[in-house]
C-alpha cells in the first residue's frame, strides 16, 4: 500500500535520510522519534505535502511525484486523512460545518455519515458547537472524524497525543485504533509519545535508524 | 458551502467587515446622490427650460430673469410696459407671446398674473376640479399649491406683498378659488394663477408711486380701492414677456431686436440654463472626487482587513489543502469573501443613496417648490454595482494569491 525508497530532504544544510517502510493495507505503524528528527518530514513526505531531495514514495503503486500539483491535492483528498498534534479548524464553522466542508472539498455530503462518526467518537450532542468550546482531547476526538470523513485508505498522524493527559490519550488512540481497522485504512503515526509503544506491533525507531 | 464559508469568516470579525462596508457604502452613496441630484436637477431645467424660446424682461441679470420667470425661484428684475412689448406679439416670427406678472404670494407660493394661453398654449394642464379664470380676484391653483396650503374650491385667502412669504398682507387683496389643476410634474404645479387684471389692480397704488420694490417693507396705505379704480392703458406693466417661435430664424433676429430697446432685455433659458449647470458643475465634481477618495480607503480597508485575517488563518487554510481542497479551492474562497463585502457595500450604498435622496428630495421640493425624488433609478447604478463587486473581487486578490502559493507543510510544521 506504501511504500518508500531511499527518502531524504536537505534541511539547514544538512542531509537527514529516512529508513524504507512497507506498510500494507489495514496495518498499524508506529514511528517513534525525539524532536528534531525529522519525523514530521517524514509524515509529510510520505502524505505529499513536501516533496522529498532524493527517493520516492508510491501509495498503491503510484508515485506521488509524478502527479500535478492538482492532481495531488485531490489524490490527498481522496487518500489520505491527517491528524496534528494541534488540531486547526475553520474557527469561524462550528463541528458539523467543519466536517461538512472537509467532504464539500471531495464532492460528497452525507450527513449520516457525520453523525454516525461522531456518536463514536462521543460527541454527537455538540455538533453544533463551536470548537473553541471543546477541550483539547475532544478537538482531536474532532480530527479524528474529520480525518475518517472520505474514507480515505490512509490515515496520517503526527503526535496525536503528546499534548493530551493520560485519560484522553488512551480514549484518543484507541479510537483512532478502531476507527481505522473499521475503515480498514492504514495508520501511520509519527511520534515521541512512549506511551504509544506498547499498543502497536509494528514501530520503528528513527533515533536507532 | 463557499459562500457559507465566505459569510462566516466576514462576520466572525465584525468589526473590521463592518469597517470596509461602512466606507464602500458612503463612498456609493454620496456618488449616487451627486448623481441623482444633478441627473435631477438637469432634466427639471432643460425641460423648462426649452419650452420656453425667449423671455423679455427688464434689464439686468439674464439668468434672474429665466430663474424668475421661467423657473419663479429669483426675484424679478424690474418690470416693463406692456406698450413696449406689444410689438413682439405681431411680429410673424412669434408663435405665441405670454405676459406674467409677479408681485403677491400666499404662503410663499407665487400668484402669478398671466393670460388664459398659459394654460392653453404653454403649459397644457388638465384641470381636477374648477375652470380658468375670468373676473379678476378668482384664481386656479397648482397641484402641489392646493395641497400644501390645503385649499378647496370655492376657498378664499388674502396674498401677501411680495414673492416670499411676508407678513404684509393685502387686507382687502381677497383672492377665490375657482379651479384646481392636476399634477404636471411642471413648474406650474407650484404656482396660483389669475388675472393680469388682479395684480394691476392690487399694485396699482405702486404703480402710481412710480416703484415696485420688492423688497418692500414700508408702510403705506392699505385701503385700496379696486371697483373705483382702473389702471390706465398706457401704465399697464408685466414682468416678463414669454415668447414662442414660429420659425427658427427668430433665434438671430429677434433677441437683437429686443437688446436694442433701451428699456428691455432678452434672455434664452436654454443657454442661461447651461451656464449655470456649467458653473455647478466643478463643485458637483470635488464632491464625486471625495466620493472615490473614500472609495479607495474603503478598497485599502478590503485589503488590510484580508491580508490580516489571513495572518491569523493560515493554519486553517493549509488544514484546508491537507484535507483535499485544491489551491484554486481556497482562493475562490477568499475572492468570495471580498466579493460579498463589496456586495454587501454597494447594495447597502445603492439603498441609502435612494432613501436619502427621497429625505433630501423633501427638503428641497418644500425649499425651491421643485419634486425631487429618491425614487428614479438609472442604468448607471449598475455600472456603480459591477465596478464594486469588481473592487471587492481584486481588494481579495492579493491576499488570495498568498495562500494560493502557500507552502503546507512548512506551514503545519510551524507550531503555534
Amino acid at each position: 500500500m506504501i511504500q518508500t525508497k531511499d527518502l531524504s530532504i536537505i534541511y539547514e544544510n544538512k542531509r537527514i535520510d529516512f529508513p524504507d517502510i512497507d506498510v500494507n493495507q489495514g496495518n498499524h505503524f508506529l514511528i517513534l522519534g525525539r524532536s528534531g528528527s525529522g519525523k514530521t518530514s517524514f509524515l509529510n513526505l510520505i502524505g505529499g505535502l513536501s516533496s522529498p531531495s532524493g527517493g520516492q514514495v508510491k501509495i498503491n503503486n503510484e508515485n506521488i511525484a509524478l502527479l500535478s500539483s492538482n492532481k495531488l491535492d485531490k489524490f490527498r483528498g481522496i487518500n489520505i486523512g491527517f491528524i496534528f498534534q494541534t488540531p486547526h479548524f475553520i474557527k469561524s464553522l462550528n463541528i458539523n460545518d467543519n466536517l461538512m466542508l472537509s467532504q464539500y472539498f471531495l464532492g460528497n455530503r452525507d450527513q449520516n455519515h457525520i453523525d454516525t462518526l461522531l456518536e463514536k467518537v462521543g460527541l454527537l450532542n455538540r455538533k453544533k458547537d463551536s470548537l473553541h468550546e471543546l477541550s483539547e482531547g475532544e478537538k482531536q476526538r474532532v480530527s479524528i472524524v474529520r480525518a475518517l470523513i472520505n474514507k480515505p485508505k490512509i490515515i496520517l498522524a503526527d503526535e496525536p497525543t503528546s499534548a493530551l493527559d493520560d485519560y484522553s490519550c488512551e480514549i484518543v488512540i484507541e479510537l483512532l485504533k478502531n476507527l481505522s481497522e473499521e475503515n480498514n485504512s492504514v495508520l501511520i503515526i509519527v511520534t515521541h509519545d512512549k506511551r504509544l509503544k506498547d499498543k502497536f506491533k509494528q514501530f520503528i525507531d528513527l533515533d536507532a535508524f | 458551502m463557499l459562500f457559507k464559508l465566505a459569510w462566516k469568516n466576514i462576520i466572525k470579525r465584525p468589526f473590521s467587515s463592518g469597517l470596509s462596508v461602512l466606507l464602500l457604502a458612503s463612498s456609493i452613496m454620496i456618488i449616487l446622490l451627486a448623481f441623482l441630484t444633478m441627473q435631477q436637477l438637469e432634466n427639471k431645467f432643460n425641460e423648462n427650460a426649452n419650452k420656453i424660446d425667449l423671455v423679455v424682461g427688464a434689464k439686468g441679470s439674464r439668468l434672474q430673469l429665466v430663474l424668475c420667470n421661467v423657473f419663479h425661484v429669483d426675484n424679478p428684475t424690474g418690470n416693463i410696459k406692456m406698450k413696449d412689448v406689444t410689438f413682439l406679439s405681431k411680429h410673424p416670427f412669434v408663435k405665441s407671446s405670454i405676459p406674467i406678472s409677479l408681485g403677491d404670494n400666499y404662503k410663499s407660493y407665487r400668484i402669478v398674473g398671466t393670460d388664459k394661453n398659459f394654460l392653453k398654449k404653454l403649459y397644457i394642464t388638465p384641470f381636477k376640479q374648477g375652470k380658468l379664470f375670468e373676473k379678476p380676484y378668482e384664481v386656479v391653483l397648482g397641484f402641489n399649491a392646493a395641497n400644501k396650503m390645503g385649499l378647496k374650491l370655492g376657498d378664499s385667502f388674502y396674498g401677501s406683498h411680495g414673492i416670499d412669504a411676508s407678513l404684509h398682507e393685502h387686507q382687502d387683496a381677497k383672492y377665490f378659488v375657482v379651479g384646481l389643476l392636476d399634477y404636471s410634474g411642471e413648474v406650474v404645479d407650484n404656482l396660483i394663477l389669475t388675472s393680469l387684471e388682479s395684480v394691476w389692480q392690487v399694485h396699482f397704488e405702486d404703480h402710481q408711486k412710480g416703484s415696485f420694490d420688492l423688497s418692500y417693507e414700508k408702510k403705506h396705505d392699505h385701503h385700496h380701492h379696486h371697483q373705483k379704480t382702473n389702471v390706465v392703458e398706457e401704465d399697464k406693466e408685466i414682468t416678463a414677456l414669454l415668447v414662442n417661435y414660429k420659425s427658427p430664424r427668430a433665434k438671430f433676429s429677434i433677441p437683437g431686436i429686443v437688446n436694442n430697446k433701451k428699456q428691455l432685455m432678452a434672455a434664452e433659458p436654454a443657454i442661461e440654463i447651461q451656464r449655470l449647470l456649467d458653473l455647478v458643475q466643478p463643485a458637483v465634481k470635488v464632491i464625486a472626487v471625495l466620493a472615490w477618495f473614500i472609495f479607495g480607503l474603503a478598497f485599502f480597508s478590503m485589503l488590510i482587513t484580508l491580508v490580516n485575517s489571513m495572518k491569523s488563518r493560515k493554519y486553517e487554510i493549509a488544514m484546508m489543502r491537507a484535507s483535499g481542497a485544491s489551491s484554486k479551492l481556497v482562493l475562490i474562497s477568499i475572492l468570495t469573501e471580498g466579493f460579498l463585502v463589496a456586495l454587501i457595500g454597494a447594495f447597502l450604498g445603492l439603498i441609502l443613496g435612494h432613501v436619502i435622496m427621497e429625505i433630501m428630495g423633501l427638503y428641497l421640493t418644500n425649499h425651491y417648490h421643485y419634486q425631487f425624488s429618491g425614487f428614479i433609478f438609472n442604468f448607471f447604478e449598475l455600472w456603480l454595482l459591477f465596478g464594486t463587486l469588481a473592487t471587492g473581487i481584486i481588494s481579495a486578490f492579493i491576499p488570495a494569491i498568498s495562500a494560493y502559493n502557500m507552502d503546507i507543510s512548512s506551514t503545519l510544521k510551524k507550531k503555534i
